[in-house]
């Protein structure tokens, strides 16, 4: 994912870019939960959700140090916290902070109550000692994390049946800001997970490179070579259409649109084709993962990562896709350590996504001085490779190298303050997590694919996605993460 | 923000020009044998 975005009708030029707000709001996330290792508790008012039958009981603040807040107070002060800061966002990327705080609150409260509604006992609970503790005789077992799911649904019925609704929410509709700043969130987080298997970490890690070949260089010409020649598309469609599906979706269309100087309608096109295609993705490949490679947990998350198109819908993914695998260990007696899934996921995405901006220069460099040497037009410029630089990866490298400093730092007795405030911290990037899954249901709207034209494009996008892409992705996650297990719970 | 006309983009084909066989090829080849090396490193170091 570079730095571009989809388009949100601004009202102003943006005064930042959206990566640099994420990385400002992640980093300040970060640096407030590490306060509690100083003895102040900065984080604690924030809403947590547990999994209910007695409704009145679900909610309730992250720490016992806020007790006078109780559930509904500190979804109240959440709410509240992060309207305001989000809107101040809004206004520093040029939208209306009043448009933006009142669309926002509508996101806010449609999310929040999917997730509530996915925590409901009969959707959430998963072992039979679970069911036992509830009182519920059946459940779907979806963790409460099929919060995720319903979040998405939820979206998705607003886009495709209220779309004048979606219409009004589409200034706080930004998944791409949204899972930017929970990502930078997510590298604490995966620092303390991984820190107690450094071992196992740095060999997954460096099994992550794979990915960046895959996208790159097998991908990426497969599919140029099948929209030039099996679908006849001009090279303006085909590169951003390439990127789109190998690369990583929106952002990469969009970049890659930039650097061989396609008309800027074109990757919007091709972006609002993968955010539908990513729905889809999102909704049936890890049900997949759930049914045949429950056995193998990181070959399911690492699919999840290079099969999955844009990081907000790949994220989506691997969190639902860990919570089912999961589930389906614990029902089974086998109750693997929480965040290794999505840790290798996140991994897999942020590797693919580091190179976009070499390969824009790369095409940059082929169309304007090959395929296109206008007189007169500007050249491909190496500068392009770091203004192309997903800057927000920089904010998720600072968090994860801080946090793993810290937990390699400390002794037995700390790292215990430091886990929990990272949990903390990773309680607003499940919050983050929910606001993106929302707002990509919001974005797919189903009826684009029956427009006019939009047939071959959309006839292409899925031989490549699930034709090759999807299948070549499992087979290379297969290779190298095969029989490799996230540890176990202690 | 208008679309682009989809019949113009998917109309009359463009030649594959040598320069973009070239960027198929290289790409591939290259992705390929890395890929090789790679699984070749991933059996001599096996994840533990």
């Amino acid at each position: 994912m570079s730095e571009a975005t989809i388009p949100v009708q601004a009202a102003a030029p943006p005064r930042l870019s959206e990566d640099l707000v994420a990385v400002g709001l992640g980093l300040g996330v970060f640096v407030l939960a590490l306060l509690s290792l100083l003895g102040a508790d900065a984080l604690g008012w924030l809403v947590t959700t547990s999994v209910w039958t007695d409704p009145s009981t679900s909610l309730a603040p992250a720490s016992k140090a806020y007790p006078s807040l109780g559930g509904v107070g500190s979804l109240v002060v959440t709410y509240l916290v992060l309207t305001a800061v989000l809107s101040a966002s809004a206004y520093l990327l040029g939208d209306d902070i009043r448009r933006f705080a009142i669309a926002f609150s509508a996101v806010f409260a449609i999310a929040y109550a999917s997730w509530f509604v996915g925590s409901w006992a009969h959707l959430a609970a998963v072992t039979p000692a679970d069911q036992a503790k509830f009182g519920v005789s059946w459940s779907l077992k979806l963790t409460n994390e099929g919060g995720f799911i319903v979040a998405l649904l939820a979206g998705l019925v607003i886009a495709n049946l209220l779309p004048a609704f979606a219409d009004r929410l589409k200034s706080a509709v930004r998944p791409e800001l949204y899972i930017k700043i929970a990502i930078v969130i997510l590298g604490a987080f995966i620092a303390v997970t991984m820190a107690s298997k450094l071992t196992l970490a740095s060999s997954l890690m460096l099994r992550g490179l794979a990915a960046i070949v895959e996208a790159y260089l097998i991908y990426w010409p497969i599919v140029y070579l099948i929209a030039r020649k099996g679908f006849g598309f001009s090279r303006e469609l085909s590169a951003p259409l390439a990127s789109g599906v190998s690369i990583c979706g929106v952002a990469a269309a969009i970049a890659t649109g930039g650097a061989i100087r396609a008309r800027p309608q074109v990757p919007v096109l091709v972006s609002s084709l993968v955010v539908v295609f990513a729905v889809i993705e999102v909704l049936i490949l890890p049900v997949i993962a759930q049914t045949f490679m429950s056995q193998e947990p990181l070959v399911a998350a690492a699919w999840m990562g290079l099969a999955v198109k844009t990081d907000g819908a790949a994220l989506a993914a691997g969190g639902i896709a860990q919570s089912l695998v999961q589930a389906k260990a614990a029902a089974e007696g086998i109750a693997y350590q929480p965040g290794w899934m999505l840790a290798v996921t996140a991994t897999v995405k942020v590797f693919i996504d580091v190179f976009i901006g070499v390969w824009a220069f790369i095409l940059a460099y082929i169309w304007t001085n090959h395929i296109n040497p206008r007189v007169g037009a500007p050249k491909a410029r190496l500068v392009e490779i770091w203004e192309r630089f997903p800057k927000f990866i920089l904010g998720f490298a600072a968090t994860f190298l801080l946090a793993l400093a810290l937990a390699l730092g400390t002794t037995a007795g700390s790292s215990g303050k430091l886990a929990a405030a990272i949990g903390e911290a990773n309680v607003l990037r499940v919050i983050f997590f929910v606001l993106t899954f929302f707002s990509i249901g919001v974005m797919s709207n189903f009826r684009q694919l029956w427009q006019d034209g939009f047939g071959k494009l959309a006839a292409l996008y899925m031989v490549s996605l699930f034709g090759f892409v999807v299948w070549v992705g499992f087979v290379i996650s297969w290779l190298f993460f095969a029989g490799v297990k996230p540890p176990l719970a202690s | 923000m208008p679309k682009p006309d989809l019949r113009e983009a998917t109309g009359a084909p463009e030649p594959l020009l040598p320069i973009e066989k070239k960027l198929i090829g290289w790409s591939l080849g290259a992705g390929l044998a890395l890929l090789a090396l790679l699984v070749i490193i991933n059996r001599f170091i096996p994840l533990n």
